[in-house]
């Protein structure tokens, strides 16, 4: 499929766009063991005090950690760069060049940057993920499985629209790269369970940046917590943020080219 | 003396300037300002209720108080030199840091103290939003509160003196990245900011007390809320005293060595 | 028989809506409330056809509407009236199978990936544009050999000094081998002998593929080498299009020297042509058999502090010329 056929290159050359720069390996795997040891450390320190923490037990909560390295890692592998190159691509005319190749320019600007190194967050994710599994132990089974699989690839699909949306908003704008912030650290919340923060901060996390869908949902399906609404709500809202912001983005490509709208 | 006065005043006018012009950035940096003692005054409430009200003398509403002066002090004694002396190596710009006249610590302090005073009303809008939501509960202690200002001071100093010590060693290695991450998730656990130190194990305790960490930031914080003692409190401001001179010493040094060293090597 | 043309423009015209701003606060308060906007005719009403495997110049002052005739005919913009076809194609449609036959060089910008070396630059617009393997290797000898690129290849394309970047953007820009090239600004920032070798290089291109070629330029030397036809467009009309040999001898049959004096009592006119006069910098206009001699006569006549001989500027030779005109 050309997807695949097109992101193998971009992967390529982001392969050979880091080679020349080893040492950042080193300094990315250090990063990103700091980062999982300050959220162990943190965990143990929270469960030295109580046995659950909102309904959730360790092994669920590190399960929750898992994922959130595991779908933060993808995010900084190849969504982010991508975008944040599409950003500066429609300040500095660069654009022009993705837009006079024979390619759909939505494919080629998001995968056109692939942050290679990266891939120790989403190793170390999955690390957690085998270490949460085995102390969950038999209760996730076939259906828990595939339940996560479909929760991972909706969430997937949900935060790489709104990225999108986001990263088209240039078209219009200037300073967009500040908003591109907002959702770092909404992503931090990301690292507990959605349901301890108050409703309206959860409603923001739901529906305004998709934090949830991206962690939490994907957790509380390996947990065995995950009832059919939610599952079912997740692709349904992955379905129309993929369309929207696609519809968005050729608005915004017609803005673009000075179409009369 | 007039000079430093005219140095203060200009970074202040610049400082002004540049946040008008930025204000989408500012507003940004507000939200992720906030989200940080959110998160855990949210995590740790959840883990007193399910304790049965409280953990280790913390009720929700206390850790609403201790989070919500955490930023505040957090706000009042944070610094970024790190990462400013990082990129000034990056872009190979540091050494028009050792061409001023002036020795750079000041413009530093101005920069910080300025943008400080600009983002105030910001920070304490969100800290008013935060007490309405979340309703803190305070006990205020009026001798600890006359004695929180100094220590708040006290801590300001010694903090800015520590960090931008650690900032110059951009003069020996341009991965100070990796240096500066160390330290930043060293003082998220020993200063106090992803618990209050009282819950933390003994070791942590003991190598915060040891280290600046805990009288940059928590002291402070634990002043405020009235749960020190008088004893403790002095200890406290002699600790901070002990560590104003001893960053002022190091400091003087490793500039001093960093100077030689990078004008060794060559700009 | 004739062939169609590659490219054909009848009455192509672009217009851009501008905000007016001004400096000061009351100004930016003012534009809270009421926006004045401006029209900016870009590209006001031009015509002209390309036969396939022509090289055209397309020449201009800064402004004159060079670029954004281009992005027309690329597809990058919508025109706002008027009728324009590439290879039969609309451009704006941007249909993959028009696409596949044009490429676009933007000098001072690249497409290149900055840490990677150029050969996997190259890669990457291969499978973009998914061209046959046995078909790749021979574009990529032809381009090495023509553009010389053998040793900058492997080299990291941040390594690679300005002129030697150009080189592997034209050379990957042409990999899909396209019926229809187009350059805006290539030599722009390159020394000289950069640009004489872009320049042979885009004449060999076109004699051994046939590609048409339009290039758009603010320096004659440019289009003098490359082009025997030229268009000349300012202010978004077209002011010239034919023959470079006629241009040429309205163009370049002058030259302008500029001699600074002590003050502008002087009578230069004996001189040459006295374009301007102020504090002492006099600006004189000679036809350029003259220009030693009148050099010689200043400097030994007057008391010259400074003396340089330009080329007049592109501007003011279109103005001149053109105003003088009978259309």
């Amino acid at each position: 499929m050309r997807v695949l056929r097109l992101l193998f290159v971009f992967v390529r050359v982001g392969v050979m766009s880091e080679l020349a720069y080893r040492a950042n390996f080193f300094v990315q795997l250090f990063e990103s063991l700091l980062e999982l040891g300050t959220a162990l450390a943190g965990m143990a320190v929270i469960f030295s005090h109580t046995a659950t923490l909102g309904g959730w037990r360790p092994d669920e909560i590190l399960a929750l950690v898992g994922v959130y390295f595991l779908v933060g890692g993808a995010i900084r592998l190849l969504i982010q760069p991508s975008m944040e190159q599409l950003i500066e691509s429609v300040h500095e005319g660069t654009l022009d060049f993705t837009l006079t190749k024979p390619e759909d320019a939505q494919l080629l600007v998001s995968l056109q940057r692939v942050e290679i190194w990266k891939l120790t967050d989403i190793v170390l994710g999955f690390g957690v993920l085998a270490v949460a599994l085995a102390r969950l132990g038999t209760r996730v089974g076939v259906r828990q499985a595939t339940a996560f699989a479909a929760a991972l690839l909706a969430g997937g699909v949900i935060v790489y629209s709104f990225w999108l949306i986001l990263a088209t908003l240039s078209f219009w704008f200037i300073r967009v790269e500040n908003i591109l912030m907002i959702f770092q650290s909404m992503y931090e919340a990301g690292r507990w369970p959605v349901s301890l923060y108050p409703g309206w901060l959860r409603f923001f996390m739901t529906f305004l940046i998709p934090v949830a869908f991206a962690t939490t949902v994907p957790a509380q399906a390996l947990a065995g917590r995950l009832t059919w609404p939610t599952l079912l709500g997740a692709g349904a809202l992955a379905g129309v943020l993929f369309v929207a912001s696609r519809l968005f983005w050729r608005a915004g490509i017609r803005h673009y080219s000075g179409a009369s709208a | 003396m007039k000079e430093l006065r005219d140095i203060y005043v200009q970074q202040f006018k610049t400082s002004f300037a540049s946040m008008l012009q930025y204000r989408a950035a500012l507003v940004i940096w507000l939200i992720g300002h906030i989200l940080e003692p959110l998160i855990s005054l949210v995590v740790w409430s959840a883990v007193s209720r399910s304790s049965g009200g409280s953990v280790g003398g913390f009720s929700a509403a206390d850790f609403a108080a201790y989070f919500l002066v955490l930023m505040l002090v957090n706000h009042a004694t944070y610094t970024w030199v790190m990462f400013t002396y990082e990129y000034q190596v990056r872009q190979g710009t540091l050494s028009s840091v050792l061409l001023r006249p002036l020795h750079p610590i000041h413009s530093d302090i101005a920069d910080n103290v300025s943008s400080k005073l600009i983002t105030l009303p910001g920070v304490l809008f969100v800290a008013a939003i935060l007490m309405v939501v979340f309703r803190p509960a305070f006990h205020f202690v009026p001798w600890a509160m006359a004695a929180f200002l100094p220590a708040l001071f006290l801590a300001f100093i010694v903090r800015f003196l520590v960090e931008w010590t650690l900032a110059l060693a951009a003069f020996w290695t341009t991965r100070v990245s990796a240096v500066n991450q160390v330290y930043f998730v060293a003082a998220l656990f020993l200063s106090g900011q992803i618990a209050p130190l009282s819950l933390l194990p003994f070791p942590v305790r003991l190598a915060s007390a040891i280290l600046p960490f805990r009288w940059t930031v928590a002291f402070p914080v634990e002043l405020f809320l009235g749960r020190l003692t008088p004893v403790q409190a002095l200890t406290g401001m002699a600790a901070q005293s002990a560590w104003l001179i001893l960053s002022l010493v190091l400091l003087r040094f490793v500039w001093r060595a960093g100077v030689k060293v990078y004008s060794a090597v060559g700009a | 028989m004739e062939s169609s043309p590659a490219i054909r423009i009848r009455n192509l015209s672009k217009t851009f809506v501008v905000t007016k701003r001004e400096a000061g606060l009351r100004a930016a308060l003012r534009s809270l409330v009421h926006r004045r906007r401006e029209e900016i005719r870009a590209v006001d009403g031009i015509s002209f056809d390309l036969a396939p495997g022509e090289v055209v110049g397309f020449l201009g002052p800064n402004g004159a509407g060079k670029t954004t005739t281009l992005k027309m005919l690329s597809g990058l913009l919508h025109p706002t009236s008027g009728e324009l076809a590439v290879l039969g194609y609309l451009p704006w449609k941007r249909e993959k199978a028009f696409l596949r036959q044009i490429t676009l060089v933007m000098g001072q910008r690249n497409q290149l990936v900055w840490d990677i070396p150029a050969a996997d630059s190259f890669e990457l617009n291969r499978a973009i544009y998914r061209i046959p393997a046995a078909d790749y290797r021979r574009t990529v000898d032809e381009l090495a050999d023509l553009l010389e690129l053998k040793p900058l290849l492997g080299k990291p394309v941040r390594n690679l000094s300005l002129g030697e970047r150009m080189k592997c953007e034209i050379a990957v820009s042409l990999l899909h081998r396209p019926q229809v090239v187009f350059l805006d600004e290539p030599t722009i920032g390159l020394d000289v002998t950069m640009q004489r070798r872009i320049r042979s290089f885009l004449a060999e291109y076109n004699r051994r593929n046939g590609a048409t070629i339009l290039l758009t330029s603010h320096y004659m030397a440019d289009v003098e080498a490359l082009c025997r036809r030229v268009i000349v467009i300012h202010r978004g009309r077209l002011l010239y299009d034919g023959q470079l040999s006629a241009l040429v001898r309205s163009f370049s049959a002058h030259k302008t020297i500029v001699v600074q004096l002590g003050d502008c009592q002087a009578d230069l006119r004996a001189y040459g042509e006295v374009v301007s006069c102020e504090d002492g910098r006099a600006t004189l206009r000679v036809a350029k058999a003259e220009t030693a001699r009148v050099t010689e006569r200043l400097l030994a006549d007057l008391p010259v502090i400074d003396l340089t001989v330009e080329d007049p500027p592109l501007e003011e030779v279109i103005e001149r010329v053109f105003a003088q005109e009978p259309k």
